[in-house]
């Protein structure tokens, strides 16, 4: 539950450091299973920010190297497009 | 590495093995679940948490009411907030053939006990979706009562109460074997080399449920299939129920409740079948020109994300629920696209005949070795 000296990690789904914490006491190992259990990356920009806010906590939680963890799963569209821009796309 | 004890192993942490897990918990049993990724990594955690009855095999469209029930009481059952919402599914006929089928399927949904099931024609359609295109619209079947909830947090929810009842969550432990002795199953061995013993082990384990299978020589007609679904940004709640549109250019969306964002997808023609999980192009924009056909007005809608998940098909569209030639090894899989939905009830009726021991199968129809000529029609 956040309070007023919690930090934000995900700034799209208002995601704090104490339920990405508390995500990891979960059993979380992984920041696909943060994401899963908190919502961190699911938002707008799919984690430009808080991957790596999450990956650093969940290195130094599990005492590894915070490149040893792999980021979350990105996926397209790279930023989010309108269901009209879509549609139009014609294939040459 | 000594073994790992318990009364019932379950392969597959998504909503069909935590939903057995959570029942045979309930019952006394100590369960060890034994998932190969993370809870909610297959299938469960990729569909889009639409909740129908609208089925027409009586088995179904029962095991659907009860699910129904279960989710409207989860929050309390569970302690956790699930997002049920009853926003309503609408199937929409655009030729007399689907009017036809749509209105025999009605009588055979309220036969069954689903009484709020109706046909509604093409203005009240236009009323129960509002902003929603009826060009060529027959009108529809609407069910008010099918909703929507949010798979992960059902999937985690039970998955708590299991290791509340002394339970216990294996992840990343692939099952590489399944242990028997006499004809009897004695329990599973992950690729690491661990052993879990127990006298029931479950194979919930979705798409892989036919590689599980063939583990203890056992045929499990189930095959994987890829289908894609996207996720727009979240806006304020429009009252447009679950939209599902047969023609061969549409699809199926609804809207969370809980945060305003669109979620859908369509079945892709011709099938991809096998455990791919990569994305298309073409699916990102045919998906959109899909959901404008329908509702113009979503147009500067933003879509998110795009991600595939598994479908695990049986021949004839109908799970399969049932013992197997090796005693104490039951196959709970085969959901054809509706784990999510059908997994409380479904996972309630097998953890009762797992309990019992019972000989009588409560679902004939899902029996593991059935005429599977005989299609669920709004599968």
């Amino acid at each position: 539950m956040a309070n007023n000296t919690d930090k934000i990690v995900c700034r799209c789904e208002d995601i704090t450091e104490s339920e990405v914490l508390a995500a990891i006491e979960q059993g979380a190992t992984t920041a696909d299973e943060v994401k899963r259990l908190t919502r961190a990356g699911m938002g707008h920009c799919q984690g430009r920010t808080c991957r790596r806010l999450v990956n650093q906590m969940l290195a130094r939680a599990l005492g590894q190297k915070p490149e040893t963890q792999r980021p979350i799963t990105q996926r397209a569209p790279l930023q989010p497009l309108t269901l009209k821009a879509l549609a139009e796309y014609k294939e040459s | 590495m000594s073994a790992h004890k318990s009364d019932a192993v379950i392969i597959g942490g998504g909503i069909i093995g935590t939903a057995c897990g959570y029942y045979l918990s309930q019952k006394g049993l100590k369960v060890a679940i034994v998932e190969q990724g993370y809870l909610c990594s297959g299938s469960t955690g990729r569909c889009i948490g639409g909740i129908r009855q609208q089925f027409t095999s009586s088995g179904s469209i029962k095991l659907m009411m009860e699910s129904v029930r279960h989710f409207q009481n989860m929050e309390q059952e569970l302690g956790t907030d699930v997002h049920w919402h009853n926003g309503g599914y609408l199937f929409l006929a655009h030729s007399p053939e689907k009017k036809q089928a749509f209105l025999s399927n009605i009588a055979v949904q309220q036969a069954a006990g689903l009484k709020d099931v109706r046909w509604v024609d093409a203005d009240e359609c236009r009323e129960i979706a509002p902003g929603m295109d009826a060009a060529g619209l027959l009108g529809g079947s609407y069910c008010p009562s099918d909703g929507q909830a949010y798979p992960f947090a059902v999937v985690q929810g039970y998955a708590g109460k299991i290791k509340q009842s002394g339970g216990s969550i294996h992840t990343f432990s692939k099952v590489s074997q399944i242990l028997q002795q006499g004809g009897k199953v004695t329990g599973v061995k992950t690729d690491s080399g661990r052993e879990f013993s127990a006298g029931v082990v479950i194979n919930a384990a979705g798409p892989w449920s036919k590689d599980v299978g063939q583990m203890a020589g056992i045929e499990i007609p189930v095959e994987a299939e890829r289908h894609e679904a996207l996720i727009t940004e979240g806006v304020e709640y429009l009252n447009i129920p679950m939209l599902v549109d047969y023609r061969a250019d549409g699809g199926y969306f609804q809207q969370y409740k809980h945060n305003g964002q669109f979620i859908g997808c369509y079945s892709p023609v011709p099938n991809v079948p096998g455990h791919s999980v990569d994305s298309t192009f073409e699916f990102l924009h045919q998906m959109p020109k899909r959901m404008l056909k329908l509702v113009p007005g979503l147009k500067d809608l933003k879509v998110i994300r795009q991600w595939a998940g598994s479908y695990e098909n049986t021949p004839d569209g109908n799970p399969i629920l049932d013992r197997t030639g090796l005693e104490g090894f039951y196959t709970v899989a085969g959901m054809c696209g509706h784990g999510f939905m059908l997994g409380p009830a479904m996972g309630r009726v097998a953890a009762d005949l797992i309990f019992s021991g019972g000989r009588d199968m409560p679902y004939p129809e899902f029996a593991l070795k059935r005429d599977f000529s005989q299609a669920e029609a709004m599968k």
